[in-house]
């Protein structure tokens, strides 16, 4: 008895404990729909006087701080990485670890040891051959060098490697080539580590700060976060519209989590096993 | 078949050597270099004058000592933190994968949506929290603004967008511990915190030195918060090395000794990374 109600406590506890985490986001998103009079003097959490002119005002923006603009490039720059960086890395980890390309091992454990130098350090070497190669401030500049990533190949390798021997010996007495046997057989049957791949590469781009703030020069060119975050700086007592922007930054991901919380939680949750 | 599996992994390949492998190459060549892209003064080699500048630049100084205090705060934060929530979860009988998701659910926005949030909270004039502070017949606290409150403040922020990735970890773990050992335990009559102490935390150690070395990692880069919510004030108290080196190379364009700051940042993260392991290794 004194156990189950202990437990009882527990549960409410907890579930008091994820209100609190996710109290943040509410307040974000009912502040965003008060006129600015109200959001400086917050007597009540839910707003006296509901308006949407906030929204109205940030999507009218057309010079200054061109939201729909950083909307696109953050949709179509995160789109080209997750694209870039399955294509790129399962034709990697397709030539490592089921064609066993030689050196394939030690040219893993390179990749696997260039994963803990800090990204900082990348920063101004990256710069400069960016602008030599004339990419800055383009979206290339964000777009190719993630390709270079370490996690995807890695992640594939590892999945790759669990896979039986026995379907390519299978494949090949049929008749396949490398590229059949990757396209109709190693692909399929990774999808779900590929599905995986793409959630977090997604997020990751889009969550990305420092290489558009460093590489973006153009108010046009800026990606969702570095714009607001750049703009919230003129703008920064107007909590009412940078509340708003941040709502439209978020709501795309907070999509991704509805649709695929499972898989993001338990890979989450898997990082730690490996070690 | 092998020359197939070159053209396989060709296109990796050729981007890994020119976007990983050349720019570290290029970095420390740069960091024995002088190069300032606004100067008329050619490039050129200067030997170890970076890394002696940087030893005895004051600036660098104060950012190793933000980076460490951020360090220090945020990792003993998480761990505490995240293994309350781990235990906490653990033990619900219902309703865990919600709570699960929703403790995770802040780690999916970025910084800058983070930082905007939380600047708002913090606001001394129309911040939420002095607003509730003084609703409630408290006094306002300058949360951002005086030297003693900032870093407490960036860290507050960072542990609630960070902590349920560490929960979810810590609670992966507790979930792998094997039921029968709290059975015996419990046989032998062992009370609860003895089994804490005695089972559970043993057992938790491989990956409580997982997230520990992996936060404190993250905790050393540490970046956008403070960019976001100070700029690294006041008076550079919470400007740590990787926004220093932001800053030195595209604000004050000195890319040469930028770059052999990083490697000092880098040097910095391995021998904390590897006296941890060591720590770590040692038994309870």
């Amino acid at each position: 008895m004194n156990r189950s109600v202990w437990k009882t406590i527990n549960g409410i506890f907890m579930r008091c404990v994820a209100a609190l985490m996710i109290l943040p986001l509410f307040l974000m998103l009912l502040t965003s729909m008060k006129p600015e009079a109200e959001v400086l003097n917050p007597e009540n959490v839910v707003p006296r006087v509901w308006t949407l002119s906030n929204y109205q005002q940030i999507l009218g923006w057309a010079e200054e701080a061109p939201f729909g603009r950083w909307f696109s490039n953050s949709v179509f720059i995160s789109s080209a990485v997750t694209l870039g960086v399955i294509v790129f890395s399962a034709m990697g980890a397709f030539a490592i670890k089921r064609l066993r390309v030689p050196g394939g091992r030690q040219f893993l454990g390179l990749i696997i040891g260039s994963m803990m130098v800090p990204g900082q350090l990348f920063l101004v070497p990256l710069y400069l051959i960016l602008s030599k190669l004339h990419w800055l401030d383009t979206p290339a500049a964000l777009i190719v060098p993630a390709t270079a990533g370490g996690f995807g190949i890695y992640m594939l390798s590892q999945f790759m490697e669990d896979m039986p021997p026995a379907i390519e010996e299978a494949a090949l007495i049929d008749g396949c080539s490398p590229a059949q046997m990757f396209l109709h057989q190693t692909l399929p049957l990774c999808a779900p580590a590929i599905s995986t791949l793409a959630v977090f590469t997604f997020i990751g781009s889009w969550n990305d700060f420092m290489g558009p703030l460093v590489f973006m020069d153009s108010v046009r060119n800026y990606t969702l976060p570095v714009g607001i975050a750049l703009y919230q700086t003129s703008y920064y007592t107007e909590y009412g519209l940078t509340l708003a922007t941040s709502v439209l930054a978020v709501t795309p991901l907070l999509v991704i989590f509805a649709l695929f919380q499972r898989q993001i939680v338990s890979s989450m949750a898997a990082s730690g096993l490996k070690d | 078949m092998q020359r197939t599996g070159f053209l396989f992994l060709a296109p990796y390949a050729v981007s890994f050597a020119i976007f990983v492998i050349l720019p570290i190459v290029v970095s420390f060549v740069l960091s024995f270099m002088r190069f300032d892209l606004t100067a008329q003064s050619s490039a050129g080699f200067v030997g170890f004058d970076n890394y002696r500048e940087a030893l005895q630049d004051n600036y660098f100084w104060s950012a190793v000592k933000a980076t460490l205090l951020f360090a220090l705060m945020i990792v003993p934060g998480l761990l505490v933190i995240g293994l309350s929530m781990a235990l906490g979860m653990n033990a619900m009988a219902r309703g865990q994968a919600a709570v699960r998701a929703l403790v995770f659910l802040p780690g999916m926005l970025n910084i800058a949506v983070t930082g905007i949030l939380w600047q708002w909270f913090f606001n001394g004039e129309f911040g939420l929290f002095n607003f509730a502070l003084k609703h409630f017949g408290g006094q306002g606290q300058p949360w951002l603004s005086d030297k003693a409150f900032a870093m407490p403040s960036i860290v507050l922020m960072s542990v609630w967008w960070t902590v349920g990735g560490t929960a979810i970890i810590l609670l992966t773990a507790l979930q792998q511990i094997p039921g029968m050992y709290f059975e015996a335990a419990a046989l032998d009559g062992a009370s609860t915190t003895r089994m804490f102490r005695y089972i559970t935390l043993p057992l938790l150690k491989p990956v409580m030195s997982f997230v520990v070395v992996t936060t404190s990692i993250a905790g050393f880069q540490m970046f956008g918060q403070a960019f976001m919510l100070t700029r690294g004030g006041p008076e550079l108290s919470t400007r740590g090395v990787a926004q220093y080196i932001y800053e030195t190379a595209f604000n004050s364009y000195r890319m040469g000794y930028g770059a052999a700051m990083s490697w000092l940042l880098f040097a910095l993260i391995s021998v904390f990374g590897i006296f941890q392991i060591r720590m770590m290794r040692r038994p309870a």
